[in-house]
């Protein structure tokens, strides 16, 4: 509050008073005596006109004083007074404190009187430390403010009394233990202010909920973004038993999310600051899903119901719930909540385009986003147009016609067009669009742009180098592809460097240097036991995920590559170090596929067909990845049929389809199986290939077989167009397919 | 012998500068803070050609932080937001950068070591149970509240270079250095650590502003160009919003420049944030922007609890 501001309000007739024991004299009296510069007189005035002692009458005068804003003459007041010595009087002597336990009643009327001088004394050290405050002398006030505190302890060694306590001496103690550390503060004393705070909220001072609450918040901002270390608290106020955060961000999530809930309790009011701050320390913790319970648990009404919604769904996202995320969505842009939000619009937009079938609906919140981007959100219009070549791309994959298909690829294309023209200088834009012209086998624009992402991320990111070794890789340029990936090697980690490893044992073979090939994968797979011995289990989440080799590929990249050479001695030597691996493995590991990828192996080399039987009998919930268990059932479908068993085979196959219908694989692998079944089944195979190449119109084996069962129908034109299609595809064929790294 | 160091430091330093400045009492604490000094090292590190394996200030700033002297070591953190800015904004043009390699990888190199490589955790609280500031009735079950681990920096492995996969790794953890040391640095590292941020986000904060004055400031910010954005993983994002959250909050807005500086950096990276639909980020600048905002609104309107309120009748 202004005092000078207030002060020169007063003339609007109230007279101000100071009063005592029941007299009462005008300010205006004795300030006219202060402003001559005569303490003594005032004071002596005072003392006569309301009847009080040396001491009472300075604390008055000191409060008139600061009141009217002179905080100089204040502390010519109070330096009157020796307060020490006052604070000294008050405390209870030690016969006084072991007889206060006998005598209950004694020490009651004790303290009770003890009050009144105590509050007059404390008061008046805290407007001397506000006095100092005001006058910049901060060291000082803040040393005035602690002896505030630190005679409260003395005087009250039990504890202030909350039954009886005099209001304005309560007054003043608040309000000392709200200043003490915003003091330190600005004096600059960091860790004086931690002390301070854990004081204030460690020892009771009877405050109350609100000014808690404020040291709390204060506090826990402290912690957030002084940067100074609080380090933990001192042992002396741990509880046996109890939470004790042991850094700063800990402290100030707990302090947060006890304002949370008291204000859930209704202890205090609302304050969007907290909420603000717990956003910011738990979503860089990355916990945004405790975030997403605090969201949940605040009444209606505080926000707006669509940004809770919206906020809850960044929070799910955030954690990879994007079912969770989208339904929140698709709530808070209904038409009649807030439709045009564009932050939900691009947040939908983008979860739908991970997914094929709900693409279609992303193309809408994509378009609406588009369309919203105008004024000072123009600049996320390109973000836009780039959501909406990402679901027009998506959809396509699960268009019902060729037309349809190829009208929504253009259509992408052209957004991702246009989107880079609005942002030339976003890589993943490159990234897509490099993608998705090596997925329609133009394969130089999509080099070009492989290239200018690798330029513009500086290398930085492996999904750069990968899909440079396959744009390459589809161009037939294995050396230079070689070359791609040794630098990616040369950029990378030993333990980032699983997926290259294999990309390159795949060139090898591309290449027909087979012995080469196998040394890379023994390489590999020396890389992957060594990554699993060495994590440990503090590393993030993201940081598996990332770096983790699929060893069930290994295994079968090299399960096929052996096979293809009929090396069946080298087979059985790899086959052994497998078994011990599955010794060692089947306490440590839970990859199950892994384990059954060797007997696969193991199968293979003794040309032994008992696998059918082996799949059976273990439960399909034992395999952990869906993708694994296509490749296993696959796989034992290639061998039946490697040995005439059709029939066997197909079920195999047909199993696999069941899982995932869509799996372009199998369905090309069932659809070639129908067409060796004989007239009959042809149609069934030409609707299966043709089925295959809705969904990968790229798949030269697809095109194959397709003509091969045209050929058989008699259609020989039909027929010449398909192998066509196979042989130019074969010219333009990856080593492994696009979308494995989109 | 710290002294004689920093006395040897200040010496090789003036014979890189141009303008030699004038010796000094106490030469660490002016490598730290003398304006001068500064300012012509940051013109240096910007000039196009710096960064270069045989940069003499790189090797200064590298030679400087191995003495393992901690005054020492703070002048070298102090620009480490001008190295690492112009590093990452220069990694795209293939230049040679061996110079900036060198001084962050002593900086990751000394961070692995006082980490003994070990990751930084935060454990979640789970206010079911008691802690020291607040009382639960809940049986508690001991112990039960790692489940909600935080990992807030991985661990690290040494690194003898950089490579391109590991730079915004081994970058992010030089600035969790530097916030650990950011009470020590001058106000104008951390003006530059700011203005990175927004060249970094590439994005124009400030059309973000809401309502009035908005044009006003577009305009004086126009110099600011798109050259400098860069891949911002969260790696490197998470460790930058911890400084920029002290920038924009840490400092009680003691210096406007620094809190308008940060202001527009938070806005920055709040509208990148949005063009990379990244949740988390978008959530935490979110917030930063929006606190940033409640701070300028509630700046004349605070009611100071610590003041005794004015009575028109005083009394004992």
């Amino acid at each position: 509050m202004a005092d000078s501001g207030e002060y020169e309000g007063d003339d609007d007739g109230s007279v101000r008073e100071l009063c005592a024991n029941g007299a009462c004299m005008k300010a205006a009296e004795v300030e006219a005596k202060l402003d001559e510069g005569n303490i003594q007189e005032a004071e002596s005035s005072l003392r006569e006109g309301l009847s009080l002692n040396f001491e009472e009458a300075r604390a008055l005068l000191g409060r008139l004083e600061y009141q009217r804003g002179n905080v100089e003459g204040a502390l010519r007041v109070f330096d009157g007074i020796d307060l020490h010595a006052a604070i000294q009087r008050l405390q209870p002597s030690f016969s006084e404190k072991s007889a206060s336990k006998k005598c209950r009643s004694r020490s009651d009327s004790h303290v009770s009187v003890s009050q009144h001088a105590a509050s007059l004394v404390l008061e008046a050290i805290y407007l001397k430390s506000k006095s100092l405050q005001k006058l910049g002398r901060l060291t000082e006030a803040a040393n005035e403010c602690k002896s505030v505190l630190d005679a409260v302890e003395r005087i009250f060694q039990q504890g202030i009394p909350d039954a009886q306590v005099d209001n304005r001496l309560q007054e003043t103690v608040s309000r000392a233990v709200e200043l003490l550390p915003e003091l330190w503060k600005q004096v600059g004393c960091d860790h004086d202010a931690v002390a301070a705070y854990r004081r204030a909220l460690l020892s009771q001072w009877n405050l109350d909920n609100e000014c808690c609450a404020r040291i709390q918040k204060r506090f826990a901002v402290f912690l957030l973004h002084s940067g100074v270390e609080a380090g933990p608290p001192s042992l002396g106020s741990q509880v046996e038993g109890s939470y004790v955060p042991k850094n700063n961000l800990e402290e100030a999530i707990l302090l947060l999310l006890i304002l949370m809930k008291k204000y859930h309790l209704g202890k205090i009011k609302w304050d969007p600051a907290v909420m603000e701050h717990l956003t910011y320390a738990l979503s860089l913790c990355s916990q945004t899903s405790i975030l997403a319970k605090q969201l949940e648990e605040i009444m209606p009404g505080v926000f707006l119901r669509s940004d809770r919604w919206n906020a809850l769904a960044l929070c799910y996202s955030a954690i990879g719930h994007n079912d969770a995320a989208l339904n929140l969505l698709r709530k808070s842009l209904h038409k009649h909540e807030r439709p045009n939000d564009l932050m939900a619009l691009l947040l939908a937009a983008k979860i739908c385009c991970e997914d094929c079938h709900l693409a279609a609906e992303g193309i809408q919140y994509a378009r609406t986003a588009l369309s919203n981007a105008q004024g000072k959100d123009e600049h996320l219009k390109g973000v836009g147009l780039r959501m909406l070549g990402l679901c027009l791309g998506r959809h396509a994959k699960v268009s019902s016609s060729d037309y349809e298909r190829s009208r929504l690829q253009s259509e992408a294309l052209k957004s991702l067009d246009g989107a880079i023209t609005f942002e030339n200088n976003n890589a993943d834009l490159f990234f897509d669009l490099g993608v998705r012209y090596a997925e329609q086998r133009n394969l130089s624009t999509a080099l070009r742009y492989a290239k200018q992402y690798i330029d513009a991320t500086g290398g930085s990111v492996l999904k750069g180098w990968k899909l440079l070794a396959l744009v390459l890789s589809a161009q037939q340029r294995f050396s230079e592809a070689e070359v791609v990936t040794d630098a990616a090697l040369d950029e990378t980690t030993k333990w980032e460097q699983g997926p290259i490893l294999r990309l390159k044992a795949k060139l090898k073979i591309a290449q027909a240097l087979p012995m080469d090939a196998i040394e890379t994968y023994r390489y590999l797979l020396a890389l992957v036991q060594a990554q699993r011995k060495s994590f440990g289990p503090l590393r993030s989440l993201s940081q598996i995920e990332d770096d983790k080799v699929n060893e069930f590929q290994v295994w079968h990249g090299l399960a096929n590559l052996y096979s293809g050479l009929s090396h069946w001695k080298d087979v059985a030597i790899c086959m052994g170090k497998a078994r011990e691996l599955k010794a060692y493995s089947a306490e440590m590991l839970h990859t199950e596929g892994k384990n059954w990828n060797f007997i696969l192996t193991y199968e293979i080399s003794n040309l032994n067909l008992h696998l059918l039987h082996a799949w059976k009998v273990t439960s399909l919930a034992s395999f952990n990845e869906l993708e694994d268990l296509y490749v296993y059932v696959m796989s034992t479908g290639v061998m039946h049929e490697e040995c005439g068993q059709t029939h066997e085979a197909l079920r195999a196959y047909i199993n696999a389809l069941l899982i995932e219908p869509s799996y372009v694989p199998c369905k090309v692998l069932v659809g070639s199986l129908f067409s060796k079944l004989g007239p009959k089944a042809l149609p069934v195979a030409r609707s299966l290939l043709s089925d295959a190449l809705r969904i990968e119109p790229t798949n030269r084996k697809a095109w194959y077989y397709l003509g091969l069962v045209h050929k058989d129908d008699g259609r020989i034109a039909d027929a010449a167009d398909c192998f066509q299609a196979a042989s130019m595809l074969e010219e333009s064929d990856p080593i492994e397919s696009f979308s494995s790294i989109a | 012998m710290s002294d004689t160091k920093a006395e040897t430091a200040y010496k090789s330093l003036s014979s890189i500068l141009t303008n030699t400045p004038p010796s000094s009492q106490n030469p660490a604490s002016s490598l730290l803070y003398d304006p001068e000094i500064s300012s012509q090292v940051s013109a240096l590190l910007r000039h196009p050609n710096s960064g270069a394996g045989d940069d003499n200030l790189c090797r200064w700033l590298y030679d400087t932080f191995q003495s393992s002297d901690p005054q020492l070591q703070l002048v070298v953190v102090r620009f480490l937001p001008m190295i690492a800015g112009v590093y990452l904004s220069r990694v795209t043009l293939r230049k040679p950068l061996a110079g900036f390699e060198a001084v962050l990888l002593a900086l990751y190199s000394h961070e692995t070591t006082s980490r003994k490589g070990q990751s930084l955790t935060v454990n979640v609280p789970d206010l079911s149970h008691p802690s020291i500031y607040h009382e639960s009735k809940a049986p508690s079950k001991n112990n039960a509240t790692d489940l909600n681990l935080a990992v807030i920096s991985p661990s690290l492995e040494p690194h003898g270079t950089v490579r391109s996969t590991r730079r915004a790794r081994i970058v992010g953890v030089a600035l969790e250095l530097y916030y650990s040391k950011i009470p020590q640095m001058p106000v104008g590292s951390k003006i530059e650590f700011c203005e990175f941020c927004q060249a970094w986000a590439g994005q124009d904060g400030d059309m973000r502003k809401d309502g009035n004055g908005g044009d006003e400031v577009i305009n004086q910010k126009e110099g600011i160009s798109k050259e400098g954005r860069i891949p911002l993983p969260w790696e490197l994002l998470q460790p930058v919003l911890r400084v920029l959250g002290h920038c924009l909050l840490g400092s009680n807005k003691k210096n406007k420049e620094l809190y308008e500086a940060a202001c527009c950096a938070s806005r920055s990276l709040y509208a990148r944030s949005l063009h990379d639909i990244n949740p988390n980020a978008i959530l935490a600048t979110g917030s930063l922007v929006r606190l940033a905002k409640m701070g300028l609104d509630s700046q004349n309107d605070q009611v100071d609890h610590t003041e005794v309120p004015w009575t028109r009748v005083i009394s004992l």
